[in-house]
């Protein structure tokens, strides 16, 4: 019986049996029909979702499912592989959302000057009463907290159920092999917010625990570094024992950004005062460009134009080409800011000079740069970082002193200033 | 025994075993079977037999549950009998309350959906669309059309798998074990599976947000989804074949726990359970919200309002589920939009104000009502859990039958203790 509807209709279920001959117990076997036909598909496999029969069950311990990427279990923490950086900049969001308020986490300070940094001192969740819903991963502006696939978590000792962030560590790369589109579509914004922060980071602040050798190591990159800024010679004394932190790529890049902010604000500051109006920009785009200039010959690697002319290296062997290439660079991006804030007209010639030398570079750029990572490595980011702070200090100082500060007078930075200040007379 | 006694509770109404649809459904009433009533001594001579000093018997108060498999949960029926007829049945439930109220309303709006994933842990997904409707009407959100299909595809999903379990538990009741549960699993497995891959939980889906779904369906989804089509009929048309005309299954079934329809609509029964007595009422044909407009399917309804007709019309629910889904697959090519409607935030304040809104769970009616004082949290936050009102008539239902009765009965209603207690 049924009745017309809009868009359908109200059917009567039809009860009973449908045919009225049928012998009693019919119904049963029929029914025994379908058992026996299970019965007999449970000798093989199931073929699928339009399969109904067959055996369908894992044999668990030995055969696993292939988890989706979807998948989610229990909020874990990443860090980057390469720098050991954690993600996470305990920005509270993740501990803000969660329905049952698992996550707990205390924000780093900076120890010299008890300011927070964008890292986490210590990250707690307590698994036992995680919902597993996911909030946590998806408010995550920095993409650091993710979705585990681990899912035996059973455990005869509750209080291991309390997971602090050494345990919560993982490297991007486990994430990426359970979840590779998943991190895909985010890993690009993902690393460029690492790297914004990890400049905000002093010391090994926002470095996975976990990893003790790799932060011993950067403990002693960063003494060195200290004694570099210090005494000029010691970046080239015997390289340091550890492993390198970061390929001189990055460094470099960082390098070049330093000296382009420190350009910058050379410009804004003391521009106005002194230089003409029309010149600005034209001052402001060498910088720029000097600082291109500087990454570009610092990714070149081997720079082979590049003039040795390099001061205060020690008598010695001679230093790695990198690191030669990051200095003048450095110098180059120093000048320029002193151009600058001298309000120079000489600028647009340099910025030409500068536009053409990237083009003469060879492209071995690439390949260089992992092929001199092991040895050269530190030394050339320290190189690439003592550069980037001498070039700081120039802008600083020729902001300050306006157009005589040219002459350097720094103890630290006569070595490299000097020839540097030469070379530039030679482009220009 | 004084069987020629016919005592029901309840004046049976005129309604029983008539036609319910305006149609008129006079070739088909049941076909003049007689429904077998179980005979209810008096409760005042308390006996029945010529001989009162001989049999006198008394009546027993008894518990069943809280702690008893066949209760699906922790519940408790304080049961009345006289030797194994009911005389009385209380349901008593509270044993799993949580204060998920409460709870809510400390909670923001969006920190309960994950909540509403515990309520019926059966159909998360309905939850789900129910609470993000009622929040959407608060707030005045605007959900895309894509995500509107991908929703009632969520959705019809859950029905199937929530009625295949369903199906397998009553079975389970009445005593054939494990053997309908087993098969109904195994297609309930699939559906997860494909869960699952869209939302990253089997159960607990949490899968839709304010404005949609939390992220698109994967590009394996869809192929999935059409190899599960093909295999569907089959295992309706199986389960009908093990069990419809099934001796032992139409005794245990026919006639028991008849619910009439106008107790029924007294009870606001909803869900299954009332068509099973026959009142045409889906609340996707009576108030079609999301794009359920849009969609053929039929309105399956029961002629007697026992275990049998719910049963059937849960077995007609999957079949009319699956051609929603079809048409689903269809359309979703073409529907415009995004998953979710980028503009939507979570962290929803609502203006001041109060919204209900309601969905045809597999169980019957499930609604929200949110009351918004403006502040990121709900004022007060109320379930209509379908579970819960299906369940109140149950003392009813069970009266003047068996003590045995009262498992098939329980389970045909087809509640989930996480529900009924919030």
């Amino acid at each position: 019986m049924t009745v017309k509807i809009e868009r359908g209709q109200i059917v009567t279920v039809e009860r009973g049996k449908r045919t009225a001959r049928r012998l009693p117990g019919m119904g049963l076997l029929d029914g025994m029909a379908v058992v026996w036909k299970h019965w007999a598909g449970s000798f093989r496999k199931n073929q699928g979702f339009n399969d109904i029969h067959g055996v369908f069950t894992y044999e668990y311990p030995e055969e696993r499912p292939k988890l989706p990427e979807a998948y989610r279990n229990m909020p874990i923490l990443l860090y980057d592989d390469e720098t050991s950086h954690e993600l996470c900049t305990s920005c509270f969001q993740c501990e803000r959302i969660c329905p049952p308020q698992v996550i707990h986490m205390t924000q780093a300070k900076d120890p010299a000057t008890g300011k927070p940094v964008p890292a986490v001192a210590e990250f707690v969740i307590e698994y036992d009463a995680c919902m597993s819903c996911g909030f946590c991963a998806e408010v995550c502006p920095f993409d650091a907290i993710k979705m585990d696939h681990e899912f035996e978590l059973s455990t005869a000792d509750h209080q291991k159920l309390t997971v602090f962030k050494e345990q919560l560590n993982r490297p991007i790369s486990y994430y990426e092999r359970i979840a590779p589109t998943m991190w895909a579509e985010v890993r690009d914004g993902a690393m460029k917010k690492l790297q914004g922060n990890i400049k905000r980071r002093p010391d090994v602040i926002g470095m996975a625990p976990n990893l003790a050798e790799k932060i011993a190591a950067r403990r002693r990159e960063l003494e060195a570094a200290a004694a570099a800024a210090t005494a000029p010679a010691a970046p080239a004394a015997a390289p340091a024992e550890g492993r390198k932190l970061t390929p001189e790529e990055k460094a470099a890049k960082l390098a070049a950004i330093k000296a382009a902010n420190a350009a910058k604000k050379a410009g804004d500051t003391v521009e106005p005062p002194v230089a003409p109006a029309g010149a600005a920009p034209a001052d402001e785009k060498a910088a720029r460009l000097a600082a291109i200039r500087a990454k570009n010959a610092a990714r070149k690697g081997e720079a082979p134009d590049a003039p040795p002319v390099v001061a205060g290296e020690p008598a010695g062997e001679a230093p790695p080409a990198d690191e030669k290439a990051a200095r003048l660079a450095a110098i180059r991006a120093k000048n320029a800011a002193r151009k600058a804030a001298e309000g120079s007209d000489g600028a647009p010639v340099e910025a030409n000079v500068a536009a053409t030398e990237p083009a003469a570079a060879p492209p071995a750029a690439g390949a260089a740069t992992s092929a001199a990572e092991a040895a050269t490595a530190p030394a050339d980011e320290k190189a690439a970082r003592l550069a980037a702070i001498r070039a700081k200090n120039a802008a600083r100082k020729a902001a300050g002193g306006g157009s005589d500060a040219a002459a350097p007078t720094t103890t630290g930075n006569v070595d490299s200033g000097g020839p540097g200040a030469s070379d530039d007379a030679a482009l220009s | 025994m004084n069987t020629g006694k016919l005592a029901f509770p309840m004046p049976l109404p005129a309604g029983v075993g008539t036609p319910s649809a305006p149609g008129g459904l006079e070739g088909q009433t049941s076909q003049e079977k007689p429904v077998r009533i179980s005979v209810r001594r008096s409760r005042v001579d308390g006996c029945s037999t010529k001989d009162p000093a001989m049999f006198k018997t008394e009546e027993l108060q008894i518990n069943i549950g809280p702690q008893h498999p066949s209760t699906h949960g922790v519940f408790r029926m304080l049961v009345t009998v006289d030797g194994e007829t009911i005389i009385d049945l209380k349901p008593v439930f509270g044993y799993l309350h949580r204060n998920h109220e409460q709870i809510a309303e400390q909670n923001t709006y969006l920190q309960n959906m994950p909540y509403t994933d515990r309520l019926d842990y059966f159909n998360s997904m309905a939850n789900n669309q129910a609470y993000a409707m009622a929040v959407e009407k608060l707030a005045g959100i605007e959900v895309p059309e894509r995500a509107e299909y991908i929703r009632v595809l969520m959705v019809e999903l859950t029905r199937i798998l929530n009625h295949a379990g369903a199906l397998g538990f009553l079975i389970n009741d009445m005593g054939m074990w494990q053997t309908q549960l087993a098969f109904g699993m195994r297609e309930r497995e699939k559906i997860l599976d494909l869960f699952e891959m869209a939302s990253g939980a089997r159960m607990m889906c949490n899968y839709f947000r304010f404005g949609g779904v939390v992220r698109d369906l994967p590009p394996e989804f869809m192929p999935k989804l059409k190899e599960l089509l093909v295999a569907m009929p089959a295992f309706v048309d199986e389960l009908e074949r093990l069990l419809r005309e099934n001796e032992i299954l139409m005794q245990r079934a026919e006639g028991i726990g008849i619910l009439p329809k106008e107790l029924a609509l007294a009870y606001s029964v909803t869900g299954p359970v009332l068509r099973g007595s026959g009142v045409p009422y889906d609340i996707r044909k009576a108030e079609p919200y999301s794009v359920y407009d849009r969609f053929d399917f039929d309105v399956p309804v029961g002629s007697v309002g026992d275990v049998y007709d719910r049963f059937l019309v849960r077995i007609e629910e999957m079949r009319q589920s699956k051609r929603i889904i079809e048409q689903i697959v269809e359309q979703l090519p073409d529907a415009r939009g995004g998953h979710i409607n980028p503009r939507a935030r979570q962290n929803v304040r609502p203006p001041v104000g109060d919204a209900y809104a309601r969905i045809e769970s597999p169980k019957g009616e499930l609604g929200f009502y949110l009351v918004s004082d403006g502040s990121p949290r709900p004022y007060r936050y109320k379930v209509r859990a379908p579970s819960f009102i299906n369940l109140t008539p149950l003392g009813d239902m069970c009266r003047g039958y068996k003590v045995a009765d009262v498992v098939v009965i329980l389970g045909s209603i087809d509640i989930v203790m996480g529900e009924v207690d919030r």
